[in-house]
């Protein structure tokens, strides 16, 4: 029996799919049997990152409707074992799935697959409610800046009240020269406010724009920062020890550093 | 205390601590459902019962919700002058 693992954020474009597709794809590298679930009926987007968009024949609407069996809706990635997508689907509303279906999805998911990463819609509505009906625990993607910060907040209060209490955190997008200058958050501000664990930090990547581009997860690319810190996010789920490096202002130096440069 | 002095001289203020502050007062209206009209009567009428009890420096007067990890605490600073009350005389 594996684990459903909601992906969420509150707030939209701050990494939610990217992030499903690169932990599901870097689980499924370790050896891990993963069905990743796109939970954003009506706007889907996952297939497209993974480039599975043309093979896509069912949905997880076309499983309730009793159109087809669950089996026959995963698609299997091109590239790696042991990586399954179950997709959106894009003609209809999110409240046309009920929170208590998608939780027998991801129960029938869980029992065949070691990981069910749900992505889940923006907002805090029904989109989010089913993605998180059936979760065991949470990553919460965050980026440093305020908007996110205050969304991933309240999202953590709503998982908390479904009582999904193994949450986590992922700080997305963070630029290292930033933080350096003082001019972006560092990881233990965030910490400090939202007062849950950080499992891991992904470094600003140009390399997430191309990847997307060609339907391959960065993870793939080991010259990549942040498809490097998706693996290391993978491992840390797997319960390895591997240290989160840090990200901190220059202080003292760092400010005298930018004073002599103007 | 070099280092403080520079930075007490390094007027403005870093935006990420902007953030933060700006993040922390946003949260604590957002998780309580208090907002800064609600937190000002409080303070006024905090402030007319402990002015029975106490001469206090009222313009210092300060009521603020704070967090620390899981939990939220009232946190007040309230200058007291001096005592209204005066001890019983015992029999």
């Amino acid at each position: 029996m594996g684990k459903v693992i909601v992906v969420t954020s509150g707030k939209g474009g701050v990494g939610k799919s990217t992030s499903t597709a690169n932990l599901g794809t870097a689980l499924a590298v370790l050896g891990k049997k993963v069905a990743v679930v796109d939970a954003d009926v009506g706007l889907r987007n996952l297939d497209v990152i993974m480039g599975l968009e043309s093979r896509v024949v069912y949905t997880s609407m076309d499983v309730l409707e009793g159109v087809c069996e669950l089996e026959q809706a995963l698609v299997k990635d091109r590239r790696t074992k042991d990586l399954y997508l179950l997709a959106a689907s894009q003609k209809n509303n999110k409240s046309d799935i009920q929170p208590e279906q998608m939780k027998k999805l991801c129960l029938e998911l869980k029992e065949t697959h070691d990981y069910v990463l749900v992505d889940s819609p923006a907002g805090i509505e029904q989109g989010f409610q089913n993605a998180a009906a059936g979760a065991d625990d949470a990553l919460v993607v965050t980026t440093p800046e305020v908007a996110a910060v205050r969304d991933a907040d309240r999202i953590i209060g709503l998982l908390q009240n479904m009582a999904i209490n193994n949450l986590v955190l992922i700080i997305n997008r963070l630029s290292p020269e930033m933080v350096k200058t003082g001019d972006m958050m560092e990881p233990t501000d965030i910490i400090d406010i939202l007062s849950i664990d950080l499992i891991g930090v992904i470094p600003e990547d140009k390399e997430i724009v191309v990847s997307t581009n060609r339907g391959m997860p960065t993870t793939y690319n080991h010259k990549s920062d942040a498809g490097q810190a998706y693996k290391r996010i993978a491992q840390r789920l797997e319960g390895e020890d591997i240290p989160i490096p840090e990200f901190k202002s220059g202080g003292f130096a760092g400010w005298v550093g930018k004073l002599f440069k103007g | 205390m070099f280092r403080r002095l520079l930075q007490l001289l390094n007027r403005e203020q870093k935006s990420k601590s902007v953030a933060k502050s700006r993040l922390q007062l946003i949260l604590v209206q957002d998780r309580t459902g208090i907002d800064e009209e609600i937190m000002e009567s409080l303070q006024i009428e905090l402030t007319e019962v402990l002015s029975k009890y106490f001469i206090l420096e009222r313009e210092q007067v300060e009521v603020e919700l704070e967090r620390e990890q899981d939990s939220m605490a009232l946190v007040a600073n309230i200058p007291v002058l001096g005592t209204k009350v005066r001890h019983p005389v015992e029999a």
